[in-house]
């Protein structure tokens, strides 16, 4: 009953001079031969679009995450999957150590890794790096293919689904996620989302147990790579709970459903990251929860097919309700109980959006976790999002399964994206489909080159058949339906003039083409330079490279022992673990936040106070991130009130936000600032020596754009050992315990050579005696 | 970390040279006022030139005076005798920080004081720098009206006769290793006050009860605000620095003097009977341990395996197959083996650690998981070394932990050994399989049921075909909602 | 019932007394009081100094605070049942006063002098005065502040920050009462509305089922998430700027931030757009006169046009340097 991806539509049946190659079964294989080109074409032109850093810089891993993704695909080829499986890695969160295997997402890096090993099959050996860096294009390519499926499936309209797959090529929304060297799990995860739902639309309609398991499996494929499956594992539910209470209750709804539930649940649980969560965790029970559902729908359904009593009917009616209603207490009780885990804090913080800044200031720090404003939304979708809205509305014109399906993804993906920055990348496969809908609507009504004449309008007003009649039984349901949209009462008639016709084609066309324009542009200026090199404007236009994070790496590497800890905020952790290859206090992946306070603490106290922590923790070198020289505002003095409130967190009495700043609430670095903050080991690890650089008393901070005090701040646990060209990393070493047994601080006094006073008996009144 | 470096490398070298006695090296170099006062301690200087010490002498104005070479020292030991009268300190080429350099340098140095001549501020600044506090007044010196030497300081009571048995305060634990025989006879010793927070800090001779801190030059009766008394003052101070480089403060310099080598004195208590000083063996004691002859333990290869499976309680390391593994498993169990050796005259000896005291093994991440006696035992293959051994199962716990010995005692040199290992998690093949626990048992046997029960409905469903119109009713059913 | 506040403000007087008393029956009276009244004990300036005068061997939590409506001060009307049932329940839970613990609330009204003498700009602040003698007295007798900065006003982290203050005592736990009133209230509103949609579903189901309905609430729901609504709802945005010279500026400058305002305006153009493309795509095409329909082609694309053209120009303020335009803008 499905309507055939091929089609054939009224659009592009007329009779013209090439009848023999658009008409009939050669007319069809050319068709079918031109969108396969397309799509070649489409495929080529997403991969190419994402290669501006590659041929700007070098073949390089950007951002932060990636790095780690890296490091564990080059430990996976080198060590074979059962190492890697079973890996703890002892350079990271030192001395805790991580059991690496157990806590990752292992799908990217079994990919990449497979990839490696088919082309040494193939003997073709290349670079894993390269691999690395050039599988997020090649995957947004299968991305393109997999919308122009996801959308035909959609529409009957041939032209939507080949405009879906060169939005999805082209949008920035995604490119952001998916450049060359943006390693990251979105990655090949964006591909799976999109298929997956194609997938699903597909077993949904045709109803068959063999699309349903494919479902499964390409959700377990989903799981093993991204943390974001919760959105499937939620998605998916809601469609079928949406379905059943819309009435359209159907055994191919309950077979596709039943069928990818119980094996994707499976698949899912062979993840070790993921584990017994599906049954445990509250993100899972909407998918538990509905899966039940079905089974009773399915069992009333059933009876009520046998026995045709009336009163009989309503009994099971009520019956399912109570079940139902008695369940879902059940599963608040266990929830309540502690036997369902609550919900983990990220998914909670996108309900409750106050809730995480409260309690979890670890989830809030995040850059990429922070709310979308208008103009993102606008410069990652550009028409898109205007376009938007009119193809969800189309949904409702002829509303199937699959538009609800649409219609849900649509609101649900608006408002996380609209929650958080990250889930953009969620938003715009719907976005593109939806426009593309949208889009294909009005090319295809004004691209028909025949006009109607008055009469035959007559006769449609007449025999008022519907749109797009193609008889097939898809579309009499569609008619049958209580009601359709007040847009589409009266028949459809057609395009008379040339003129309107020839207008419309061009103004949309020219959108499109402004489009591509918009979308390589974003592409080329925002998302094509990795931030382990920033790249910056001289006054006379050429670009200037600041390699200063790479020139502290590679010093690390080169001028410290192997074993040397080195204590930094947690941002810098994955590189410093890829580029550096030095052990790390605290890296990118935040599971332990005691961890992180302890760094947090030692960083924001005084250097008596962060001197044994560093000294337990084994640390040897300390890494900050100062933009006071260049005007880098994303420096660790920006951030230092985040350490600030995750220390606060632990240790509520002994590091205090509100001591940062000053009586009159501002957060200051200047003579201004209050002494908590200057005697902090990161504002006089930030500053330490910055005013010998200008002259006297004229120390200046681009960034908090604030002249600083004379007199710099004095340093005597730690001691300066390396500062990159522009000063934006300074690396410092950790002295070991003075050799005379004397604190630090008369340590230094005693070597710039003032003596130590001489303490009389009266001035220190009863002298605590020795007993030894 | 370095000091300890060369520290043993000037050990791997000076072990072949038996001249020198000394564990660390025999350039002695002497600081004293002007060449009249040498004749003075004759004696000392023969007994140290018998023991193999290379002496040089300088004064603290020769120009050619430096204790450094090309940045390393230029000798091992370093033995300051009183600056004279009148003198600010110490002279530029001996200023308080170059000797802090000097000493964090890894060598030693023995200090004289004298209460005849005023301390300089050089000095007693310096001294503070080691938490040790001299009396304000620098001419002032220790007196006891009970414990004098009544044949020679019959009036002024500035000679202290103490038993030289508790010299290094015989402590439980600690080793004996200053004491000697017979009576000292310490004239105008300098008191000195020890600060009472620095575990450096050792007093090898406490001032008797009765003692406290007098300048005779001004006349007066009685003292108000005496400086200190009793055996908070301590005459003889022994302060050993992380890296065991070695400083001691004598409180009195003629006791190094022929004169009071070889003389006999007499305790003040009565019916005491005159005896000979023992001054000769306690400096022969004193410069042994600050120059490194006594008191010296060093710490030889370490070794821990695997004590599972084939090679478990193996005696012989050669035959094991991985030693000093970099990773081991959570609740294994563990060997682990230290050398520790100690110098006697000139060689290794097996170290024993004093009674009543113990080397300790802690296995801490962030904080010891295990902290154990290590048992000391002697075997034939090696003669000059006795291992320290200790089996224990590892905690419950993964992460990266540290070996860790730390050996720090009064008048011993300090051990500090550290190796990391990892310890890791249970690998996913290491857990018992499920048919091996008979707990499983009701889940396998649910699963295979549940299996057969598909496939037998799966069976049973195909071969009963189900009739025509009911499924043509369910595709309506299906189609009409 | 009635009586405790009358016998509060009978006792009040005493309060001036109570500097001379010893330490010792001054906590005996206000504890006493506090349990009476089974609230944090109000206090005006004679009895705060009173209260708080050292000698004492005994903790005294203050809260100072304004409740008078014309302070407008929000956070005090709301946290200031919470500090009661905090008093309450603290009191209740050691009964004879180990803890030697009193509460009291000190009104601006009551306390300008306090106030003034303490140069408090800000209300509510919360002062815990330590034991000045007794076992477990502080050296320094200055109180310690409680910070409301950091948003929760409910009654449970308070209670945790004393707990930790006074180490010394066993606090008792706090436990919130349950409220059955409200619990009653709900249950019964839960079966009113059950039994309201049972009576009622035949004439509601034909307004739920109305396709109408459900498109024109999704695209609403679309259209204010796209237009950045969330990003208002959660940072909290100012509806509108003043611009330098006295006038109002309805585009935040910046990428980054956004005004209320702002978004209204950008979620009607992308409304108007979206619905253009709906008439274009549907209503034109089923036009049955061809003149009237060659012109809403026109007006319609004219709309796009234009509209079109102002968004890309209002994103050119946004964001410097975007390089693209559309005519007239």
């Amino acid at each position: 009953m499905a309507a055939s991806t091929t089609a054939p539509t009224a659009s592009t049946a007329s009779s013209s001079p090439m009848a023999f190659f658009l008409q009939g079964e050669t007319g069809r294989n050319t068709r079918g031969l031109l969108r396969l080109i397309i799509l070649c074409t489409i495929a080529a032109a997403a991969v190419a679009s994402r290669l501006f850093s590659v041929i700007r810089f070098e073949s390089i891993i950007h951002e932060f995450d990636p790095w780690f993704n890296f490091r564990a695909t080059k430990y996976l080829v080198n060590h074979g999957f059962y190492a890697f499986w079973d890996w703890f890695d002892d350079r990271t969160w030192h001395p805790l150590g991580r059991v690496t295997g157990g806590t990752l997402y292992p799908g990217l890096m079994v990919t990449s890794g497979s990839i490696y090993h088919l082309l040494r099959f193939l003997t073709l050996p290349v670079d894993i790096r390269n691999i690395c860096v050039l599988l997020a294009p090649a995957c947004s390519g299968l991305t393109a293919f997999a919308s122009y499926l996801f959308t035909s499936e959609m529409s009957d309209s041939p032209s939507a689904g080949l405009l879906a797959a060169i939005f999805m090529g082209i949008a920035p929304g995604y490119i952001s996620r998916s450049v060359a060297g943006s390693y990251d799990n979105e990655a090949i995860a964006i591909f799976l989302l999109v298929f997956t739902f194609y997938l699903w639309i597909k077993a949904v309609k045709v109803g068959s147990i063999m699309w349903g398991a494919l479902t499964a499996l390409f959700y377990g494929y989903m799981v093993s790579a991204w943390g974001g499956y919760v959105f499937i594992t939620n998605l998916l539910p809601l469609h079928a709970f949406v379905l059943i209470c819309m009435g359209r209750f159907s055994p191919r709804l309950y077979v596709s459903y039943t069928t990818w539930y119980a094996l994707g649940t499976l698949a899912s649980m062979q993840i070790p990251f993921v584990g017994f969560l599906p049954i445990r965790s509250s993100d899972h029970m909407a998918a538990l929860g509905v899966f039940g559902l079905t089974q009773l729908v399915g069992a009333a359904e059933y009876l009520r097919s046998q026995l045709p009593s009336k009163q009989f009917q309503t009994v099971i009616r009520s019956a399912v309700l109570l079940i139902f209603v008695v369940a879902f207490g059940g599963l608040v009780l266990l929830t309540v109980s502690g036997v369902v885990a609550p919900w983990s804090g990220r998914f909670y913080s996108l309900w409750d959006t106050g809730y995480a800044k409260i309690h979890i200031p670890i989830i809030a720090s995040v850059s990429e976790h922070q709310p979308t404003a208008w103009p993102a939304f606008f410069f990652d979708l550009n028409m898109l999002i205007w376009l938007f809205p009119a193809g969800v509305y189309m949904c409702f014109r002829k509303l199937k399964d699959e538009q609800v399906f649409i219609v849900i993804y649509a609101v649900l993906a608006s408002y996380f994206a609209g929650v958080m920055v990250r889930l953009m990348l969620t938003l715009t496969p719907v976005v593109c489909v939806a426009a593309a809908m949208a889009l294909s609507q009005i090319l295809d009504t004004f691209l028909v080159a025949s006009a109607p004449t008055e009469n035959d309008a007559d006769t449609k007003q007449a025999n008022g058949t519907p749109a797009g009649a193609n008889g097939s039984i898809a579309d009499k349901l569609s008619s049958a339906l209580p009601d359709t949209l007040r847009s589409t009462k009266s028949p459809l008639v057609g395009i008379y003039s040339y003129l309107s016709k020839s207008l419309i084609t061009g103004a949309i066309t020219s959108y499109l083409l402004l489009f591509v324009l918009h979308c390589t542009w974003v592409t080329s200026n925002a998302y094509s330079s990795p931030s382990v090199v920033l790249a910056s404007r001289l006054p006379d236009g050429s670009q200037h490279i600041i390699d200063d994070y790479r020139e502290a790496y590679y010093w690390l590497r080169q001028n410290t022992e192997p074993t040397a800890k080195v204590m930094s905020w947690w941002d810098y952790g994955y590189q410093i673990g890829g580029m550096a290859d030095r052990p790390t206090l605290v890296d990118n992946n935040t599971w332990n936040n005691t961890h992180i306070a302890t760094v947090g603490k030692a960083m924001s106290s005084r250097e008596e106070v962060s001197y044994p922590i560093m000294k337990q923790h084994e640390v040897d070198y300390v890494l900050v991130v100062f933009g006071g020289l260049l005007g880098y505002s994303g420096d660790d003095i920006n951030k230092f009130l985040w350490m600030v409130r995750i220390a606060e967190g632990i240790w509520p009495d002994e590091v205090k936000e509100r001591d940062f700043f000053t009586q009159r609430g501002e957060y200051r670095v200047d003579d201004q600032a209050t002494p908590t903050m200057r005697n902090s080991l990161m504002y006089k690890m930030s500053y330490y020596n910055y005013n010998s650089l200008f002259p006297a008393g004229q120390a200046m901070d681009r960034v908090r754009g604030s002249k600083l005090p004379a007199d710099g701040p004095q340093l005597s646990t730690v001691e300066e050992a390396f500062t990159s060209e522009n000063w934006i990393i300074r690396i410092y070493k950790v002295k070991d315990f003075d050799n005379l047994g004397r604190n630090h601080q008369d340590a230094t006094a005693f070597e710039k050579g003032n003596k130590r006073k001489k303490t009389s008996a009266k001035r220190r009144g009863a002298r605590v005696l020795r007993v030894d | 970390m370095e000091m300890r470096l060369l520290l043993s490398l000037l050990l791997a070298g000076l072990v072949s040279t038996v001249a020198a006695l000394s564990a660390q090296g025999s350039k002695l170099l002497v600081v004293l006022e002007d060449e009249s006062e040498k004749s003075r301690y004759s004696q000392f200087w023969t007994d140290l030139e018998d023991r193999g010490f290379q002496l040089t002498y300088r004064t603290p104005k020769d120009p050619q005076l430096s204790l450094f070479r090309h940045g390393e020292p230029a000798y091992s030991h370093l033995l300051l005798l009183p600056p004279g009268k009148g003198t600010k300190g110490l002279g530029p080429n001996l200023t308080p920080n170059l000797l802090v350099d000097f000493i964090s340098a890894g060598s030693n140095v023995l200090m004289a004081l004298s209460g005849e001549q005023s301390i300089p501020s050089a000095v007693s600044s310096l001294l503070l720098e080691f938490d040790i506090s001299l009396p304000p007044d620098r001419n002032s010196m220790v007196v006891d009206h009970f414990n004098y030497d009544s044949s020679s300081a019959k009036e002024s009571h500035d000679v202290l006769l103490l038993p030289g048995k508790n010299a290094g305060g015989s402590k439980k634990g600690v080793a004996d290793i200053l004491s000697v025989d017979g009576i000292l006879a310490l004239p105008h010793a300098v008191g000195a006050v020890l600060g009472n927070a620095s575990p450096l800090l050792n007093s090898i001779i406490k001032a008797p009860a009765t003692a406290y801190t007098y300048n005779p030059k001004e006349e007066q009766e009685g003292v108000e605000d005496v400086f200190a008394t009793g055996d908070q003052l301590s005459l003889v101070t022994a302060f050993q620095a992380r890296n065991s480089a070695r400083f001691t403060l004598l409180g009195s310099v003629e006791a190094l003097q022929d004169a009071w080598f070889d003389t006999t004195v007499q305790h003040s208590a009565p019916g005491s009977k005159s005896e000979q000083a023992a001054n000769r063996a306690f400096a022969q004691k004193l410069t042994g341990w600050t120059f490194k002859e006594l008191g010296v333990v060093k710490a030889g290869p370490v070794t821990h395996f695997l004590n599972e499976g084939s090679q478990q309680n193996t005696s012989d390391l050669t035959t094991l197959s991985d030693i000093n593994p970099s990773i081991y498993r959570i609740n294994t169990e563990v060997h682990y083996t230290i050398e520790l050796s100690t110098w006697s005259v000139d060689h290794w000896v097996p170290f024993t650690p004093p009674a009543s005291d113990a080397v300790q093994l802690e296995f801490s991440m962030l904080s010891p998981f295990h902290r154990l006696n290590l048992a000391p035992t002697t075997t034939p293959a090696n003669p000059n070394a006795s291992l320290f051994t200790a089996t224990f199962t590892l905690p419950d716990q993964h992460g990266i932990f540290n070996f860790f010995v730390e050996y720090r005692r009064p008048y011993l040199t300090n051990i500090e050994e550290k190796r990391t290992v990892t310890v890791r998690h249970f690998a996913h093949d290491e857990y018992p399989r499920s048919f091996v626990i008979m707990a499983a048992y009701p889940w396998i046997t649910g699963i295979w049921t549940t299996v057969a029960g598909f496939v037998g409905f799966c069976a049973l469903w195909l071969y009963s075909r189900p009739e025509k119109e009911r499924v043509e009713l369910k595709v309506k059913e299906a189609g009409g909602r | 019932m009635r009586l405790l506040p009358a016998l509060t403000a009978l006792l009040l007087p005493l309060t001036a007394l109570g500097a001379k008393k010893s330490p010792g029956d001054r906590f005996a009276e206000y504890d006493t009081k506090q349990r009476s009244a089974s609230k944090a004990v109000t206090l005006d300036d004679r009895s705060y100094e009173a209260l708080t005068t050292a000698p004492r061997d005994y903790s005294v939590a203050v809260l100072l605070t304004a409740l008078e409506a014309r302070f407008g001060c929000g956070l005090c009307n709301e946290f200031q049942p919470e500090w009661d049932l905090l008093a309450k329940q603290w009191t209740k839970g050691d009964k004879n006063g180990e803890g030697r613990l009193v509460f009291g609330t000190l009104d601006f009204l009551d306390g300008k002098a306090t106030f003034q003498s303490m140069m408090l700009q800000t209300a509510p602040v919360l002062l815990l005065f330590h034991p000045t003698t007794g076992p477990n007295a502080r050296a320094d007798s200055t109180p310690v502040r409680f910070d409301f900065s950091n948003g929760p006003d409910r009654a449970e982290p308070i209670h945790a920050w004393l707990s930790r203050q006074l180490p010394h005592t066993s606090p008792p736990p706090f436990v919130r009462p349950i409220n059955y009133v409200k619990i009653a209230v709900i249950t019964t509103l839960g079966l009113g509305v059950v039994t309201f949609l049972s009576v009622a579903a035949p004439y509601i189901l034909p307004i739920i089922q109305n396709r109408n309905l459900w498109a024109a609430v999704s695209l609403l729901a679309v259209l204010l998430f796209t237009s950045g609504h969330m990003f208002n709802h959660i940072r909290k945005v100012p509806y509108a700027g003043a611009d330098g010279k006295g006038g109002m500026s309805y585009f935040a400058g910046g990428f980054q931030n956004q005004f209320g305002l702002e978004t209204q305006i950008i979620a009607a153009l992308y409304g108007v757009l979206s619905f253009a493309t709906i008439s274009l795509a549907l209503k034109v095409p089923r036009m049955a006169d061809a003149r009237a329909q060659s012109i809403a082609v026109f007006v319609w694309g004219g709309v796009i046009l234009v509209v079109y053209s102002f968004l890309l120009s209002i994103f050119r303020i946004k964001s410097g340097g975007y390089p693209f335009w559309l005519p007239p803008f």
